[in-house]
């Protein structure tokens, strides 16, 4: 399994939505993706990566898209 | 055999030697945070290991060096080491009058007592949120409940992590991690011994047991909050004092 399609896992799994909704997903844009369920992401992102997060960046993971650029910060490139 | 494992901050400290302890008797293995090295410690963790059959992984860095913090849970973490149970003890005293209390000792107190223990937490949380279980205990002070004079530093301060304890409980109901604080009297430890004897003696008569508290009876409190026989209690700040007169 590639980066992309981890990642894309993790946010399938964690909000239990199909692929195809998670492309243009914004924080808040569903009821999963609140605070909490934020916070679930940040756990299985972290967990997928072996990393530890920012709390700024943890703030600003405010997309699908958005959490490709923070990821590249950890050397994690998202393809 | 596949056992828990509690970090323990400021387990160099009277109650932090109680707190290993009792976790070691129960089969616990220990991540053993201290400020820095030294022999008298190393030869504690010793002996607990050889008496409980356990392991003990020392950690050392200051609390308030967020960069050192960080780099040594970023090491737990990468090591896939657990943490059960938290125990936030490290801490520093303080008392004095408002009128003599500069605010930069204030912060400085405040940055020990609440804020590290903030940093350390939100880096542990990571790590039981994986699991999706885990408890912590903040040792919070029975000065930080009754606020008498001469608290401005330590007992807001206390009062601070004790609301916090409150709240960060709330934050994760549901998530499998409880969160309580253990508010101790005044203890037999060094803390004590540096303490203004008329304080002191007004702290101790003030308790319906009419003496300190021995740093196991905290331990017990604080084991007794991470066991399964508390798995209903949560956001609760439990005094640990003999009782008010």
């Amino acid at each position: 399994m590639n980066n992309l399609e981890k990642y894309t896992k993790v946010f399938t799994e964690t909000f239990e939505i199909p692929e195809e909704e998670v492309q243009s997903l914004k924080y808040q844009d569903i009821k999963a993706w609140d605070s909490v369920g934020h916070m679930g992401l940040v756990a299985k992102l972290e967990e997928a990566f072996d990393i530890m997060m920012e709390t700024d960046d943890i703030i600003d993971l405010s997309s699908f898209e958005k959490g490709k650029e923070i990821l590249a910060k950890y050397d994690v490139e998202i393809k | 055999m596949n056992r828990k494992n509690v970090f323990i901050t400021g387990a160099a400290g009277g109650i932090g030697k109680a707190l290993i302890k009792i976790f070691a008797s129960n089969n616990y293995n220990i991540i053993a945070h201290c400020r820095k090295p030294d022999k008298e410690k190393e030869k504690y963790f010793d002996e607990i290991k050889k008496e409980f059959d356990i392991e003990i992984y020392p950690v050392y860095f200051d609390m308030t060096n967020y960069i050192a913090m960080k780099t040594a849970l970023l090491n737990l973490f990468k090591e896939k080491k657990n943490i059960d149970v938290l125990v936030n003890n490290a801490g520093i005293a303080h008392g004095g009058l408002f009128a003599m209390t500069p605010v930069s000792k204030i912060k400085e107190v405040f940055e020990i007592n609440l804020f590290s223990q903030m940093e350390l937490t939100r880096l542990v949380l990571k790590i039981m949120t994986r699991k999706k279980s885990g408890s912590i205990v903040n040792i919070s002070s029975i000065a930080g409940l009754d606020l008498a004079a001469g608290n401005s530093a330590y007992g807001v301060s206390k009062a601070a992590l004790a609301a916090w304890t409150k709240t960060l409980a709330a934050e994760f109901t549901g998530s499998g991690i409880r969160i309580n604080a253990v508010a101790p009297g005044l203890t037999d430890t060094r803390m004590a011994v540096l303490m203004e004897e008329k304080a002191k003696q007004e702290m101790i008569s003030a308790s319906a047991m009419n003496r300190l508290a021995k740093p196991e009876e905290i331990a017990q409190a604080v084991f007794f909050l991470t066991s399964d026989a508390a798995s209903f209690i949560n956001g609760q700040i439990l005094r640990v004092d003999g009782g008010a007169k």
